[in-house]
């Protein structure tokens, strides 16, 4: 009964959630309206630039922090008013909040030991439970370990440890990867992962890192001033951005502004600072200003010689960075418009600084955005 | 050494910056000096006369030089020292466990309920402010307010409550602990509200997201943590206590009631220069001992999140 309850609702579904703060300047809004529907067993991330009101949004989902208006359903019930010991939302903290006093075991078994949760779990499951969760995170050997003598890495496993062991439905976390180095961060992504979908939850990451986002989430919620820009999985908000903000926060972007000078059966032909562009299939009318944009590994570059007639923009090599498996090259076009291209490494031909090349760009890595 | 040896010119430069060493440190030693010389005259110096002095022992008003333990163990053995220790001690653990109770919740409300760091800072200083004014005017207040023409006695009379003024208040050991208490109780707070200051919000709001109800979020995490910061202000205020002079001078009546008075006494009226250096010596062991335990505490308190 209980579970198809809670695959009629929702994990998470918050209606037009406001919270505002007052400062000297008066009220400024924080989270300015959000609307979000977390599927049960979902991982998403809210992504967006520091004070976009990502962590705002986490900490009413936790009872952190109370809302200004809207309101927040948790597998269908109203939780807006309860606090946060009368949620089944577990909150990962960015500093851990591991309690100094208290060894790794005591940490996480300190979510058992309250007073509500003795009456539904025994001492002994407890203990039990306790270790079997420190064993999941690979940390069976630490039990008697104070929270000051472990790694960052340590301290985020125990955290991770202590928020499952109560076994809740949800688990929100913020910024979490953040303290930790790049190449334990990567591993801890994939590890959570596979945590989330082992054990079947709901998870809700908030972060400002876009590869981070990409590697774990179901779907991707890009928050901008308060508000949710974009909402979607993360190859639509890749492929298909729906404004300039989206488009430039993920990947390597490069945005062309134009006019609509021709419609002919759906194609658009735009007319850019760097030449005309078509794009087919496109959405507008003639007289629109749009942006056209292209991903910087969605253009090839050829000798001008050999260029194509469409779509192409004459460009001069400035700079040139090897990274291993891709080139990264920035061009100057003639107008002084700069555009970054991607290329394979394996890609046999290579131009040097100086050179003129074309960018070619074809019609499906065009999108045309609206203002 | 050998490829040192092998290229002209390293040996030379390192001989010059030898010398650039050399030169900081007669620059250091000077520095250190004056310190260190402040420490030999005004410190140690005191302390070892001291020690010389508590060695010997008095016969008819003079000092006779001397190397023995006997002081000391009059101290503990003969009356009334021995009961004037344990008056000391019972007094300063008093005062610094009144001290603490009123403290904490002080502490507490100024950690947790004031939102702002600019309010705390105003709590605090109120906190300090009667630190501002002379211990002795604060003591001497005490015996205004419960003297036997006192604010309370007077207060008393000319209400009828009482016809005759009451003799409990003043001089004994209760108007000691009272006035020790109110001086020393700041430090008790600020001692217990930088240790609570230190508790970053995110624990308690970790332990309620458990589920944990107020009364477990005192109880589990703020008491353990801030207990390092109680005992650290229990031990400034019993050493400040133990051996204070002023209020069982003031405010204790005409018998010897704590161990600082018995010093002033072996000094003016018994004339046993030997017997207050031993008395004197022992105040100082007991503060040592305190401050070690004190260190101890501090190194073990530190929260490392």
């Amino acid at each position: 009964m209980a579970e198809t309850t809670a695959h009629r609702n929702p994990a998470i579904r918050t209606v037009n959630l406001r919270r505002t703060f007052a400062t000297p300047a008066g009220q400024i809004a924080a989270v300015d309206g959000v609307d979000i529907t977390v599927d049960d067993g979902e991982f998403v991330c809210l992504l967006g630039p520091s004070g976009c009101g990502k962590t705002t949004v986490l900490r009413m989902l936790a009872g952190l922090e109370e809302p200004s208006d809207g309101q927040i359903f948790v597998h269908g019930e109203n939780v807006t008013f309860r606090s946060t010991a009368d949620r089944s939302v577990r909150m990962m903290f960015q500093d851990f909040a591991l309690f100094p006093h208290m060894t790794v075991a005591q940490n996480v078994l300190f979510g058992l030991s309250i007073r509500r949760m003795r009456e539904k779990v025994s001492k002994t499951d407890a203990v039990k439970r306790a270790a079997n969760y420190l064993a999941m995170v690979g940390l069976s050997d630490y039990h008697d370990r104070r929270p000051h003598q472990l790694s960052g890495g340590q301290r985020q496993r125990v955290a991770l440890a202590r928020a499952l062991a109560t076994d809740p439905p949800i688990v929100l976390f913020d910024e979490s990867l953040s303290a930790l180095d790049a190449g334990l961060r990567r591993q801890m992504q994939s590890e959570l992962r596979r945590l989330q979908r082992d054990l079947g939850k709901t998870f809700v990451f908030v972060t400002h890192d876009q590869n981070e986002a990409m590697t774990m989430s179901d779907r991707i919620a890009i928050m901008h001033k308060g508000k949710i820009a974009q909402y979607g999985t993360p190859s639509e908000i890749y492929d298909h951005p729906n404004s300039v903000y989206v488009a430039n926060f993920m990947g390597t972007t490069n945005l062309l502004r134009g006019r609509v000078e021709r419609v002919e059966r759906g194609d658009l032909a735009i007319r850019t600072s760097t030449g005309e562009i078509f794009v087919s299939p496109g959405d507008g009318a003639v007289g629109d200003e749009v942006t056209v944009m292209f991903r910087a590994d969605g253009a090839r570059l050829r000798l001008t010689a050999e260029r194509s007639a469409n779509n192409s923009v004459d460009t001069v090599v400035t700079n040139i960075a090897f990274l291993g498996p891709r080139i990264e090259y920035e061009l100057t076009a003639n107008d002084g418009t700069q555009i970054q291209v991607h290329t394979p490494a394996t890609e046999g031909r290579r131009f040097l600084p100086g050179s003129p090349v074309s960018v070619a760009v074809p019609s499906e890595a065009l999108r045309v955005l609206h203002h | 050494m050998s490829a040192e040896a092998a290229v002209p010119g390293i040996r030379e430069r390192s001989t010059i910056r030898r010398n650039a060493r050399l030169r900081h440190s007669t620059v250091a030693v000077a520095w250190l000096g004056l310190p260190v010389a402040w420490v030999l005259v005004f410190i140690l110096a005191p302390y070892l006369v001291n020690i010389y002095f508590s060695l010997g022992s008095s016969e008819d008003y003079a000092f006779n030089p001397g190397f023995s333990l006997a002081n000391y163990q009059r101290i503990v053995t003969v009356q009334p020292y021995a009961s004037v220790l344990i008056n000391s001690t019972r007094i300063g653990a008093l005062t610094a466990l009144i001290a603490c109770l009123i403290g904490y919740p002080v502490a507490l409300t100024t950690a947790f309920g004031l939102e702002s760091s600019r309010s705390r800072f105003v709590v605090q200083l109120l906190i300090m402010l009667p630190w501002w004014a002379s211990y002795l005017v604060k003591a001497y207040a005490w015996r205004t307010i419960l003297g036997s023409k006192g604010l309370i006695n007077s207060s008393l009379i000319h209400l009828g409550i009482i016809t005759k003024p009451l003799g409990f208040l003043l001089y004994n050991e209760f108007s000691v602990v009272l006035t020790l208490t109110y001086i020393f109780t700041p430090l008790a707070t600020l001692s217990i509200l930088n240790q609570l200051e230190r508790i970053p919000v995110s624990l308690i709001e970790a332990a309620s997201n458990f589920g944990a109800t107020r009364l477990e979020v005192f109880t589990r995490i703020v008491l353990p943590i801030s207990l390092p910061g109680v005992l650290t202000g229990a031990i400034i205020t019993f050493a400040l206590s133990f051996g204070d002079f002023i209020a069982p001078a003031l405010l204790g009546g005409s018998h010897s009631l704590m161990i600082s008075s018995v010093i002033l006494a072996q000094l003016g009226v018994a004339n046993d220069r030997a017997m207050a250096a031993a008395i004197a010596m022992l105040i100082v062991a007991v503060a040592f001992l305190l401050i070690i335990l004190m260190k101890r505490l501090e190194r073990s308190s530190a929260i490392q999140v």
